[in-house]
């Protein structure tokens, strides 16, 4: 069925692993405060290994990973249990017996690669730190001469040249690269990875994940993988454990387990993961209409001085109809969140058209007023309500800018709102921090729903969210579709949700659409090669795993051209907050 | 870092042109005849007439501004028509008694800010981020003529260690000079000390949270490494910008220490300028601190640029 | 699609009110808001509280403190209580004028900022202006045109305190403003000014709060070291910088003298900075 371009899926199978456990955890219990986070964690890890730890937001699998280095947060407590490290209890050692363990013994590396990395200290002072911290005998230019080294091992071009270099003039997916070289300084029996690529685009992550499977093959370090992501740890573990609540609920080896679930909650969860494979849900919605609703021509936007410009839009062409759903996918930096913001008139755009219902809108230098009948549903549903104001007020917002109603059909309205998006009525008065994460993007939902629209922008609107509310948000925004005919523009960078929901998908690369069909048939048969580029490095879960062909999978200096170049400098304004 | 300083520069000279005309302004907005109150009341109508020549003050606004601006550049103050004598000797006689105690001062704040704020920061005995925590409060309620006055109280009178006030030439006599100096430059220096200690633990404190400290503890770095080598810097680059505001303030304490302790420096002078109405004084003075406040500005901004690589490479 | 329901912890959902009530709730608020009220009480009730002119003159010059006279007199043999009282009354009468004053006009250039970026370089250079003359060196430039009194020390204290309210409401809205619920309220239609007042402002003032206690602490600091320049409020008022400036003179021989306005001074830039602080702490929470 699929003709998806294989990517080389390494399991991580190295060499039989070793009976000899490295790692043994048992009992592990970490509390805050009165609240157990982390409750009766036990697990072993033999040498040279690789075991994932999955879970949802709230299931202590940070926390777990934390703990093996006895690196919690304030407050955080291990109150039972042990962490043994080559015959030592890590939970009951000193601490400055567990610092000369940290970064040799076992090593660690964090979600974000923006902040984990020190911005005022060059690349080469950092690595230097990392090995002065327990290589006693080095001197100073035998640890530059391994700093270059172990730059070079990561896949950073250039290495010796790099190390006075400082972390913004390296990308993403460099920096975590920069992460792992810090961590392997030592050749630490065990890596804890948290979270290495949730930050990362789609194809990066592809990069980093086979440079962990290639680094446990290599150098023989076991490996901890914590991730939300079932495809990342079915990509780069041999066994996994399932987290929730802090406890363990099954484990076992990762095909079998994915295969053939036993525990309902790990049934629950590999259901609610959205795969490449399955076919859209789209047509059994709604059936879009013929005339088209919205209509972009040659959309280009240009940000900076003349002399430094930056496209971030190149001569767009879009058709949105009535009851359709459009999925618009790509990477950090393609132009996706510029459209949706241009289409919404937050943005002026540099040149083109944008008409709606055929009636052109305000010309592009002129910065018009928005439209009603376009909305926005924003990604992270924290920044995008008003702290200071109850959901009632926010949803009533819309209604009053626009004039619509008096304060009694109003208040009725937003009620009609709640019930909508399924949130009880008489919640209306609480502010945003009283909602939980899934609750919020259901106000933020039916606040672009108050004006009623005709046309609804979702940028990203799930990839803040877990896997199960994931689900439950898409099967709202489908009701409201099927009950409102709206037509949605839906932008994502997972290629398995967009399949899923929308009738056809767009595909955006540097500013520039270079693929619009069908949904399917865009997944399973792409005419652009990056389309098929992004489709090759989903990770995939129902995928067997094969043993791997060739010795070397990845040429070790192989980098994307997206990923080689730094990003465009930030403005850093230097206000103080 | 060029064109960073190309950035700032307009701005600079921009603020310091407005305020020289605001400064030329101050001897125009005095209600009556600027000449005649420059003059005094006894004065002779020719000695007027002389000053109303000599300042040009038949000509029109701007044209009396250009003048000034160019007396100025060219080092030629004028008379002072009060204190008595050239201006520019005035100043000249004070710049080296301000400058010392100026400098004295900055060097102290820094002394005393930078160990108390790591000591706040990184401390895990409750008593001692509490003890400083009510130092750093404390010095900052007190205002610097209180803390002079009790300064002068402890050391000078009751302990007979310091002496009360006066001043003596560096260069003459080391020993004494530095006696002389301690006690103004500490009263001048403890309320800066404590605002920049209070900025720099809170920098501390702020970079210590930070996830590239959780990256540096997972690594096996030393604690005292983490602190001095990681966090350290990257709480330097505000806590610049904090001690360059910082120094308007010690010029403007220096006006008042320099009162409490006779220091004979220029804000002895400016002080003695706007209570015997000789503005020319007055107006070369405010001048010069402006000056020196811009140029202070511009120095923190190319310090904070070379202290974060980020500023530097945009 | 099944309707969620809220989690049972309806996190406690504290206003902002009381946030401000709970931060003055510490010990550090207690202390400053004793400390003030003590102060301002007796500088309110001044009239009440003694009967003696502050500036009848007497005989009795630099005597101790008495059953008659609780802090002594002075060089002139004023009572120093009544002094001291009065002192306190005119230092609050002056900063609560200026202060309010300093604080509209910081935060009406700060608004004006944010209607364009013209107005934005126009304001930020007119607070560079402002803070190029720092504190006293304004005050000289102010009296050096007025001369010295009561309302050159008003106009200093709200000049300096305009870039602090102004830079501080400025940064602000700068951060809030690139928050995303302040573009879905553009989104959803709101105007630019709807947009800035409703959404924007209300989530910037939170520093402005601190900054108030932290201006009223230097209100008192500028005219204690104008009247010690005698730059200040005329002579024979009194006013807590001026009998301190009187007192220096005595210190070696009197040091009562100086014991009640040092005493006062004190309490109230204690006070106000105590106040700040624990503000400071329960917004940060």
């Amino acid at each position: 069925m699929t003709t998806v371009p294989d990517a080389p899926h390494t399991p991580g199978l190295p060499h039989a692993p070793d009976t000899r456990p490295v790692l043994r955890v048992s009992g592990l219990t970490v509390r805050f405060g009165g609240t157990t986070a982390v409750d009766g964690v036990d697990f072993e890890l033999a040498a040279g290994d690789t075991l994932g730890i999955v879970g949802e937001s709230g299931s202590g699998k940070s926390t777990t990973a934390l703990a093996l280095l006895r690196m919690l947060p304030p407050g955080g407590r291990i109150t039972a249990g042990s962490v043994e490290l080559a015959g030592q209890d890590l939970a009951a050692l000193p601490e400055e017996a567990l610092r000369a363990l940290r970064g040799r013994r076992i090593a660690m590396i964090f979600q974000d690669p923006m902040s984990s990395l020190n911005p005022v200290l060059t690349i080469g002072t950092q690595l230097d730190e990392a090995l002065r911290a327990h290589g006693g005998s080095l001197r100073k230019a035998e640890r530059q001469v391994r700093a270059a080294e172990l730059l070079d091992l990561v896949g950073i071009p250039d290495a010796a040249g790099r190390l006075r270099d400082h972390p913004h003039q390296f990308s993403g997916g460099q920096r975590q690269r920069i992460m792992i070289a810090l961590a392997l300084a030592h050749d630490a029996e065990v890596l804890v990875a948290d979270e290495p690529t949730t930050a990362l685009d789609p194809t990066v992550q592809q990069q980093i994940l086979r440079l962990l499977t290639r680094i446990n093959r290599e150098t023989g370090t076991a490996l901890v993988v914590i991730s939300h992501d079932l495809g990342v740890i079915a990509q780069t573990c041999r066994r996994l454990l399932v987290m929730r609540h802090g406890r363990v609920v099954e484990r076992g080896v990762t095909s079998e387990l994915t295969a053939e679930p036993r525990h309902p909650y790990t049934r629950e969860l590999l259901a609610a993961v959205p795969r490449l494979e399955e076919p859209s849900r789209a047509a059994a919605n709604s059936t879009p209409g013929a005339e088209p609703l919205l209509t972009v021509r040659g959309l280009s936007k240009t940000y900076g001085s003349r002399r430094r410009a930056v496209t971030a839009l190149h001569e767009v062409d879009l058709d949105l109809y009535p009851g359709e759903t459009l999925g618009l996918v790509g990477e950090s930096g393609s132009g996706k969140s510029t459209l949706a913001r241009a289409l919404v008139r937050a943005h002026a755009p540099s040149a083109g058209s944008i008409r709606f219902r055929g009636e052109e809108q305000a010309r592009p230098a002129r910065h018009g007023a928005p439209h009603r009948e376009i909305q926005l549903v924003f990604q992270d549903p924290y920044s995008s309500l008003n702290p200071r104001m109850t959901a009632g007020q926010i949803i009533a917002e819309p209604l009053i800018a626009h004039g619509l109603g008096d304060r009694a059909r109003r208040e009725a309205r937003v009620a009609e709102l709640l019930t909508q998006v399924g949130l009880d009525p008489a919640t209306a008065d609480r502010h945003p921090r009283a909602f939980s994460g899934g609750q919020r993007q259901r106000i933020g939902i039916a606040r672009a729903l108050a004006p009623e629209p005709s046309v609804l922008i979702c940028d990203e609107p799930v990839s803040a969210l877990d896997v199960s509310v994931q689900a439950q948000v898409i099967d709202l925004l489908a009701r409201l579709q099927r009950e409102l005919g709206l037509a949605v523009l839906f932008i994502a960078h997972d290629l398995a949700v967009v399949r899923r929901v929308s009738h056809r998908i767009a595909v955006m690369h540097r500013g520039r659409i270079v693929e619009t069909g069908p949904a399917d048939r865009v997944v399973t048969a792409p005419e652009h090669p990056y389309t098929a580029e992004l489709l090759a490095a989903v990770p995939r879960l129902a995928a067997v795993p094969h043993l791997p062909a060739a010795p070397h999978l990845e040429p070790a200096r192989a980098t994307t051209p997206g990923e080689a170049t730094a990003p465009p400098a930030r403005a850093t304004t230097r206000s103080t907050a | 870092m060029r064109t960073f300083l190309l950035k700032r520069l307009p701005s600079g000279l921009l603020v310091l042109a407005l305020a020289s005309f605001l400064v030329f302004l101050i001897l125009r907005l005095i209600p009556g005849d600027p000449a005649t109150s420059l003059a005094g009341p006894d004065a002779s109508p020719a000695a007027v007439e002389a000053i109303r020549a000599q300042l040009g003050l038949d000509q029109p606004l701007f044209g009396q501004y250009l003048g000034w601006l160019g007396r100025l550049l060219s080092g030629d103050l004028g008379p002072s028509y009060a204190i008595g004598g050239q201006v520019a000797d005035l100043i000249g006689n004070g710049l080296g008694a301000t400058a010392q105690l100026a400098l004295g001062a900055l060097l102290l704040v820094v002394l005393i800010a930078l160990p108390l704020a790591v000591a706040g920061a990184t401390t895990r005995s409750r008593p001692l981020a509490a003890v400083i925590q009510a130092v750093t409060t404390a010095v900052l309620a007190v205002p610097p003529f209180v803390t002079g006055v009790l300064l002068v109280l402890v050391l000078a009178v009751s302990l007979r260690l310091l002496p009360a006030g006066g001043h003596e030439s560096l260069l003459a006599a080391p020993d004494l000079a530095l006696q002389y100096l301690a006690m103004p430059a500490l009263c001048l220096a403890l309320p800066s000390a404590a605002v920049l200690a209070r900025y720099l633990k809170d920098g501390i404190e702020r970079a210590l949270a930070e996830d590239y400290v959780r990256t540096a503890t997972a690594l096996g770095v030393s604690r005292r490494r983490i602190v001095w080598r990681h966090a350290l810097p990257n709480a330097l680059p505000s806590a610049v910008t904090v001690l360059g505001l910082q120094i308007g303030h010690l010029i403007a304490g220096a006006v008042l220490v320099e009162r409490i302790f006779a220091w004979p420096g220029l804000g002895q002078l400016i002080e003695q300028g706007v209570a015997r109405r000789d503005y020319p004084v007055v107006q070369d003075l405010l001048l010069l601190v402006v000056a020196v406040y811009v140029a202070v500005q511009l120095l923190t901004d190319l310090a904070y640029a070379w202290l974060d690589p980020r500023i530097r490479w945009e | 699609m099944t309707s969620t329901t809220l989690p049972p912890e309806p996190r406690t959902d504290r206003t902002d009110r009381n946030r401000y009530l709970s931060a003055l709730r510490s010990w550090r608020g207690l202390t400053g808001l004793a400390l003030v009220g003590a102060a301002a009480l007796a500088g309110l009730l001044a009239p009440l509280l003694t009967g003696t002119d502050p500036n009848a003159q007497s005989a009795l010059a630099l005597a101790g403190p008495s059953a008659e006279h609780p802090f002594g007199t002075d060089d002139l043999g004023r009572d120093l209580f009544s002094r001291v009282l009065h002192g306190i009354g005119t230092d609050l009468a002056l900063i609560v004028t200026a202060v309010p004053v300093g604080a509209l006009l910081g935060c009406s250039a700060a608004l004006l900022a944010a209607t364009s970026r013209w107005a934005d370089l126009a304001v930020q250079r007119a607070f560079d202006l402002l803070l190029a003359f720092p504190g006293l060196i304004l005050a000289l430039a102010v009296t050096a045109v007025l001369g010295p009194g009561r309302w050159p020390v008003v106009i200093v204290i709200a000049l300096a305190e305009v870039p602090g309210f102004g830079r501080q409401l400025r940064a602000g809205i700068l951060v809030q403003r690139e928050r995303e619920y302040a573009l879905a309220a553009r989104v959803g239609g709101a105007s630019r000014a709807r947009v800035l007042l409703r959404h924007v402002v209300p989530n910037a003032v939170d520093p402005l709060i601190v900054q108030t206690a932290v201006a009223l602490s230097l209100g008192v600091f500028i005219e204690g070291a104008m009247s010690f320049l005698g730059l200040g409020v005329r002579p024979p008022e009194p006013t807590l910088g001026s009998i301190l400036s009187q007192s220096v003179a005595y210190l070696a021989t009197d040091p009562t003298f100086a014991a009640a306005p040092l005493a006062a001074t004190t309490a109230l830039v204690l006070g106000f900075t105590l106040i700040a602080e624990a503000l400071n702490r329960g917004i940060r929470r």
